[in-house]
């Protein structure tokens, strides 16, 4: 499969998440403490907002419309982003601790997320402001802080619910920057796979900020791994500890792979580069392709349930259960396909495995879903109850911001066609 | 811990741990970005300004053109086949070939007084060589009856015109290749005449029938070689 087949996988995955994620959350009766809930809202929002970026981005730029591609992919990137630090800043511990601090917050988040696209309008989507590398630094700054205190809180090395903390941190960093974690050798090895990563070229400060965030992002990765590190030689190795063992392990395997290449495509270096082998590029797509558009999606869904982001009770389990049904026969019908791209199979004997893969995908998924739905982890607000103050929100609040992301992304893509009708240029604004 | 630190935005930074997770957290970041902006601004920087500063090319052609003719006597209601490729032609296999093009002329020639011009039909089918059988340019049929000379021609190469062209980006190799395709020319041309005699008022006279025509073909095959040459920045 081509990988913008895959991109258009990764879109219907994150739309699919994002959609059911919703749906589930209006529906659920069970009261859910407000920063999860908030948390479960973003985060569906973040889905949709990726889900809308890679299934647009799945057409490609050799089309007539190449500038709706590329203004609407770039915006919904940066609603993306602002959903992102929104989400660092109350989950899984609030740094906005007060409804003042929230509002102050938001605006703040708002404004940004406004004043980057403004910039992309108005001045270029290359220009330093409109970048969108400056989200992987304050969202893994958070949630590596958030790792670090309550992995390696003093007294409580064996409490599930403070541990729950770490481990969802490392997970939330995983599946924002988990595909630069493939890279991470290129950063200290200084090699070119990894600087020159998705530059636009031309305009050094937004192409270093851009890089700045992709650096940290790698920094953050190490400091969970040494973290994971001392605590395995502990005795103390969890769940999670295998997750970033994984990550950073395919990250060595990636730089004897692709030492010597240079420029890759766009999507955080998701896409192979120009002049990169046909191993290069394999490796690519089964690593870091799969990762921005599964892995996600999948690591999402485990997010939402494992930790009582959204509570399934009978009154929406049906829903529940199809999205993770449908999570799961895309997922494996793509893998299938990468698989199928590496290893020339014929139709007949493709369809049977497809059929086998979905049948035990579906099988895992309704031995599994019942135990990942039924014992959410709690956190630990009896014990560390100063972690998590208490907001009030209503109702009609969790409903204006679905409202306010309606209105946004449905402006963005207003925004794009109307950039389109009017030949802008994306990188000099000369119709000005 | 009072209650107004606990609503302070620092709360995280501070609480347990006195700040030493935030403190950790900062010092790997502040090193790792040091190292990371010393990477990019010096040892690098000048790599990542060269990798997307596209070397432009000048694209020039050397372009030659061989000639020659031909007779055919044809016979009335009978098409007669020309062939040409680069076989025939005895060219060098390093040049390409640009365009064909064909001058078919003929006279009355049967001797017979007040004999009208034969009528002469010549067309070039599309297929046998491979060229660019789509230009719109190409003239691959003509026929008349009043002994004018007839041009027909074949664009060979694709997007060739002989004019100097500058290019952006890609390496020289890949415009060199790109002029260099010896797919384009080979194959058999196939020029096809016919002739349909039209009779003198004398040729009801005994011996006085035009059955059939001498046709003159000239052949002239334009060749380039390329020369790419990278300009200063």
């Amino acid at each position: 499969m081509a990988v913008d087949g895959l991109l258009a996988v990764g879109g219907i995955l994150s739309l699919a998440l994002g959609i059911s994620g919703l749906i589930l959350i209006k529906n659920q009766k069970q009261e859910v403490i407000w920063n999860k809930r908030l948390a479960a809202q973003l985060l569906c929002w973040i889905f949709v907002c990726k889900g809308v970026a890679n299934g647009i981005r799945s057409i490609g730029y050799e089309t007539e419309v190449w500038r709706i591609v590329l203004y609407s992919g770039h915006f919904a990137d940066q609603i993306f982003s602002g959903l992102m630090i929104m989400l660092a800043l109350i989950f899984p511990v609030p740094i906005l601790r007060t409804r003042k601090q929230f509002k102050y917050g938001a605006a703040i988040v708002l404004l940004y997320t406004i004043t980057s696209m403004g910039t992309a309008i108005f001045i270029g989507v290359d220009s330093p402001l409109a970048g969108l590398g400056d989200g992987y630094i304050v969202c893994g700054f958070i949630w590596t802080m958030v790792y670090l205190k309550f992995r390696f809180m003093k007294g409580h090395e064996d409490n599930k619910e403070i541990l729950g903390v770490s481990d969802v941190a490392i997970l939330l960093v995983i599946m924002i920057i988990g595909h630069i974690l493939f890279r991470w050798l290129g950063m200290l090895t200084r090699s070119d796979y990894f600087y020159f990563m998705d530059l636009y070229g031309g305009n050094i400060t937004s192409d270093y900020l851009w890089s700045l965030g992709l650096a940290s992002a790698v920094l953050f990765g190490l400091v969970i791994l040494f973290g994971e590190i001392y605590q395995t030689s502990q005795g103390r190795i969890r769940g999670t500890s295998y997750v970033i063992f994984i990550y950073m392990t395919i990250g060595v395997v990636s730089h004897i792979v692709l030492a010597g290449t240079g420029l890759s495509g766009s999507g955080g270096g998701t896409d192979a580069g120009s002049g990169y082998t046909a191993l290069q590029t394999i490796w690519t797509e089964i690593t870091s392709s799969v990762h921005f558009t599964m892995m996600r999606p999948i690591l999402g869904l485990f997010i939402l349930f494992h930790y009582g982001l959204i509570r399934i009770s009978e009154d929406n389990e049906q829903v529940g259960k199809t999205m993770a049904i449908v999570l799961i026969v895309v997922a494996t019908s793509a893998l299938l396909e990468i698989i199928q791209s590496l290893i020339p199979l014929t139709e007949m004997l493709s369809a049977g495995i497809l059929g086998v893969a979905i049948a035990f995908g579906i099988g895992w998924e309704e031995r599994s879903f019942q135990s990942l739905i039924s014992n959410p982890l709690r956190f630990p607000i009896r014990v560390k109850g100063s972690y998590f103050p208490e907001l009030e929100f209503g109702k009609h609040e969790f409903q204006a911001l679905d409202k306010t992301m309606m209105v946004m992304i449905s402006f963005m893509l207003g925004v794009a066609f109307i950039l389109h009708l009017s030949e802008a240029d994306p990188f000099a604004m000369s119709f000005w | 811990m009072e209650m107004s630190d606990e609503t302070s935005i620092g709360f995280l930074i501070k609480e347990d741990d006195s700040g030493r997770a935030f403190a950790i957290l900062s010092t790997v970041l502040v090193i790792g970005l040091a190292f990371h902006a010393y990477t990019f601004f010096v040892t690098k920087e000048e790599d990542i300004l060269n990798k997307y500063t596209l070397p432009s090319y000048s694209i020039m052609f050397d372009e030659t053109e061989i000639q020659n003719s031909d007779s055919m006597l044809i016979a009335n209601g009978e098409t007669d086949n020309f062939q040409l490729s680069r076989d025939i032609i005895g060219v060098d296999s390093t040049r390409m070939m640009a365009k064909i093009v064909f001058t078919i002329s003929y006279e009355e020639t049967s001797g017979q007084i007040a004999d009208p011009c034969d009528e002469v039909h010549a067309q070039i089918p599309p297929n046998g060589l491979i060229a660019d059988w789509q230009n719109t340019q190409n003239v691959l049929s003509d026929s008349n009856d009043n002994c004018d000379t007839m041009t027909l021609t074949v664009f060979v190469y694709p997007g060739y015109t002989g004019e100097t062209t500058e290019e952006v980006g890609n390496t020289e190799d890949h415009w060199e290749k790109k002029w260099s395709n010896q797919t384009y020319g080979s194959g058999i041309l196939e020029l096809e005449i016919s002739v349909e005699t039209n009779q003198a008022p004398t040729s009801i006279l005994p011996g006085g029938n035009d059955d059939n025509e001498e046709v003159t073909i000239q052949w002239a095959v334009s060749f380039f070689l390329v020369d790419v040459q990278e300009r200063a920045q």
